[in-house]
């Protein structure tokens, strides 16, 4: 039960509907995009601005309530999930854009900003803020923040980290500091480098300020299919060793792509064992000549066909056909779960016949839709929960990203490792380096209020089963993909 | 005072282990003199044993590195692959070992483009001061599991933990390389920088030295140039030729690292509008040296302590942030600004790590302060 003098303190401090405690209401904020873990908050706060959210963190401090930071709920990874008795603190009513500054390329941003907007507002200036989850019209930035989210063009220009010069940051007493500057320059440790990525068990990020880019003079997509995974894989590499960067190298195979015609009609060819979408952006003169080369390797590699959209619209088609195919396995499977490992990018066609073979094993089949670039995978496990197939999906799931975590690779490259895969990071990282990352936390936020529960292994965790997939209200909404 | 020269990394955390006391961790020395004076220390642990590269995967484009392995020899055996560190510090020529150049937070022209080491570093393996080896990160260029606690070391000068090897992400040596040079005073250098960066030249570097703002272009065989000749015709200037655009940028590289006898060397960065103010506030600032894209600066002071407390003022006036990057010996000047509110946090960090304070006592003051013990304290 509430402490009924403790709503009334939050009630007092915050303003209208900024507290709510309805049954009904609460439910909404159960779980974020990983719909499987699930928890009611005992309390959801909404700040308006960074003075209400210190006041409430501050609160939360003198009647030592826990708290999670939630931006849109659409993370993967339940870094977002409440904590039983604890406080929600939606950050969703602090999204203004404070500044979009042309001359010194950066913007100062509310964290509820959606990452999509930042490049609207700076597009007329011919800039654009660079990471883009695919969830990038959705998400907001200090989610991105949280997650060090990456995006189909990290591969080129980077993550999150590389493009947050400065935030304002809530931490768990209810103080306010700064960290990062207002250039690259650094005086002292790099605070700002440990606290994006660290999913809200730091503190609560109010206010952010980014770089933003120049909009690229040209860009040159090519969709190209291969007669074998192998093929793909190769073309890749020699990419890399032509000195090309591409801003983006998606690779998918024959099962994702099927999916993804049928919802899309992108043009994608759904005979073919697999095909690349690489994109080159830059100078004209630089772009086109690397987009010879480019081609010329993929011909050199046996590519069964070319297809270089001219027209905007055209490469639009393209990339959806690639965005899409997360939702668009549910055409071809009633249930599927988005696994996100890393291997290095040499071992992808070795982690491919392994995947394969485990599904084959498990008796599940596996799409493969991934970033080629940087080894990031996101295998589709289909399933269906109504043959009872529930807990063999997960267990495949979980022993792909261990598998990458076997070749040398992460568990995780961009959804984070949240209440999903806490109980896997002993597979990473030696009991030492996980204490190691406690003892900064309890630096930061000595009691362990903060987002607890996530990211590092616990018993009362790893001895819990998840529940099984449900679809995010937004993603039944189609507002979300599983990306 | 004891010098230890580990060979690997047990012997490493053998060290710290044996040896009580307070540390101070030595690479080549050519930024002895940067940030805060060191206190004395019971022991320095010399990285000079720890050099070479652990594991090189070209195709995967990342390295892991001991923490001792002179940076310029890193970029040669680098570059027999047709690869590169993004970076381009420049007292790598003076033999700067690899963690030294993270530890001090440098960068060069290139930061522009690449941003400094801790955009690349992707992977760590650190020795606490309880003797707890310990790694974060990994050998993929993406990876978001667990902290990234490599980050804290960059820009601790030497606090908090000792680096044994860092995992980097390599980048490939452009096929060429064209450099376009202006004339241009300090007053006028913003508006041309800004001029430069508004082309869809997209260089790589822009630097202002020596009445010159030069822009270094890269990319492919035909490509560099082409561009490189775009913008001279649109901003004006000349396309330098190989040998003289090595010969500006070694210039440039020398004035970076310069070491005016007697003088302070103080390194700022602001917001790019807010430069050329802060400078035109630094009476008597010589060999100056701008990034005026990246608001980063390097100038000369005179060695007074007042001097460099009202640079230091007026960069944090101007929301920057700076630091001292050459201390006469014997001379007692700030080598930060006015504490910012993280410095609590920073402290409370510190003591997690290194309760005692054991590493790199001194060089993060005031800051960070000295503890109220000195001397053998484990």
């Amino acid at each position: 039960m509430l402490d009924a003098a403790m709503v009334r303190e939050f009630t007092d401090l915050l303003s209208d509907n900024g507290v709510i405690t309805d049954e009904v209401g609460l439910r909404s904020y159960e779980c974020d995009g990983l719909t499987g873990f699930r928890q009611v908050p005992a309390l959801v706060v909404l700040p308006r601005d960074a003075e209400e959210v210190a006041g409430a963190v501050k609160l939360c401090a003198k009647y030592g309530m826990p708290f999670v930071a939630r931006g849109a709920g659409t993370g993967l990874s339940g870094g977002a999930m409440p904590v039983a008795d604890g406080v929600v603190i939606s950050l969703q009513r602090l999204r203004r854009i404070l500044e979009i500054d042309v001359e010194n390329r950066r913007a100062v941003l509310e964290p509820g900003v959606f990452n999509l907007d930042i490049s609207t507002a700076a597009k007329p200036h011919r800039l654009y803020y660079a990471p883009d989850p695919s969830s990038q019209q959705v998400c907001t930035i200090g989610g991105n923040v949280a997650e060090n989210s990456g995006g189909a063009h990290c591969l080129k220009y980077g993550f999150t980290t590389n493009h947050v010069l400065e935030m304002e940051v809530v931490l768990a007493d209810g103080s306010m500091i700064t960290l990062g500057g207002p250039t690259g320059e650094q005086a002292g440790p790099d605070l700002r480098g440990l606290f994006i990525g660290s999913e809200g068990t730091l503190g609560i990020c109010t206010k952010v300020t980014v770089r933003l880019l120049q909009t690229p003079e040209t860009v040159r997509t090519v969709l190209a299919d291969f007669p074998s995974i192998e093929a793909a894989g190769d073309t890749v590499g020699d990419i890399v060793d032509a000195a090309i960067i591409p801003a983006a190298v998606e690779m998918m195979d024959s099962l994702s792509m099927e999916a993804s015609e049928a919802a899309t009609g992108a043009g994608l060819t759904v005979d073919a064992p697999a095909a690349l979408i690489i994109e080159l952006d830059g100078p004209a003169d630089e772009v086109d000549a690397e987009f010879e080369h480019l081609t010329a390797i993929c011909e050199r590699h046996g590519a069964t066909r070319l297809h270089v959209p001219t027209e905007l619209e055209e490469r639009q088609k393209v990339w959806k056909g690639r965005k899409a195919a997360f939702a668009a396995v549910g055409r071809i499977s009633p249930d599927y779960i988005v696994q996100d490992g890393v291997v290095p990018r040499t071992r992808l066609a070795e982690v491919l016949t392994r995947i394969a073979e485990m599904g084959r094993d498990a008796g599940l089949r596996v799409a493969n839709v991934f970033h080629a670039g940087d080894g990031n995978l996101h295998p589709l496990v289909l399933y269906s929960e109504a043959a009872g197939e529930h807990h063999a999906a997960e267990q495949l799931s979980t022993e792909i990203a261990e598998l990458c975590v076997e070749l040398g690779g992460s568990l995780s490259g961009e959804h984070g490792i949240g209440t999903d895969k806490a109980c896997s990071m002993p597979r990473m990282f030696s009991a030492d380096d996980l204490a190691v990352m406690h003892r900064v936390r309890l630096g930061f936020d000595p009691d362990s209020r903060c987002n607890p529960g996530k990211v590092f292994p616990t018993p009362r965790l790893c001895g819990e089963k998840p529940g099984p997939y449900r679809p995010h209200p937004l993603e039944e909404a189609g507002v979300i993909e599983r990306l | 005072m004891t010098t230890l020269t580990p060979g690997s990394l047990d012997e490493l955390r053998d060290a710290v282990l044996d040896r009580p006391g307070s540390v101070r961790v030595a690479g080549a020395g050519t930024a002895a003199d940067w940030a805060g004076t060191p206190a004395p220390a019971d022991t320095v642990l010399s990285t000079a044993g720890l050099t070479g590269i652990v594991t090189h995967n070209p195709g995967d484009m990342t390295v892991e590195v001991r923490a001792g392995t002179p940076f310029a020899q890193l970029q040669e055996e680098l570059g027999e692959h047709g690869q590169r560190v993004a970076v381009d510090p420049a007292r790598a020529a003076e033999g700067a070992t690899l963690a030294g150049l993270f530890a001090t937070a440098d960068s060069g022209p290139r930061a522009l483009q690449y941003g400094s080491l801790r955009d690349l570093v992707i992977g760590a393996t650190i020795v606490l001061a309880d003797g707890t080896v310990a790694r974060s990160g990994g050998h993929v260029i993406k990876n978001v599991a667990g902290y990234d606690l490599t980050k804290i070391l960059h820009g601790a000068h030497g606090t908090m933990g000792v680096l044994a090897q860092l995992v980097l992400r390599l980048h490939p040596t452009p096929q060429a390389t064209a450099t376009v040079a202006v004339p241009c005073d300090r007053a006028g250098m913003a508006d041309l920088a800004r001029r430069v960066a508004d082309t869809p030249v997209e260089p790589t570097a822009i630097q202002w030295h020596a009445d010159r703002l030069l822009s270094l272009v890269e990319g492919s065989e035909r490509g560099a140039v082409s561009r490189a000749q775009r913008l001279v015709d649109i901003v004006g200037g000349e396309l330098l030729a190989p040998d003289d655009a090595t010969a500006a940028w070694d210039a440039h590289a020398a004035a970076v690292r310069a070491r005016p006898e007697g003088r302070a060397v103080l390194r700022f960065g602001v917001i790019p509008a807010a430069l050329p103010g802060v400078l035109d506030g630094l009476a008597d600032a010589a060999e100056v040296t701008v990034s005026p894209r990246t608001g980063v600066a390097t100038v000369a002071l005179p060695a007074d302590p007042d001097v460099v407390a009202a640079a230091h003022r007026r960069v944090a006036d101007a929301g920057g942030t700076s630091s001292l990057r050459q201390r006469p010996a014997g001379a007692e000047l700030p080598a930060f600004g006015p504490a910012p509110a993280s410095a609590a946090l920073l402290r409370h960090v510190v003591t997690s790590l290194d309760p005692d304070q054991r590493f790199g006592r001194g060089r993060l003051a005031p800051w960070v302060p000295l503890p109220e013990t000195t001397g053998v304290s484990a």
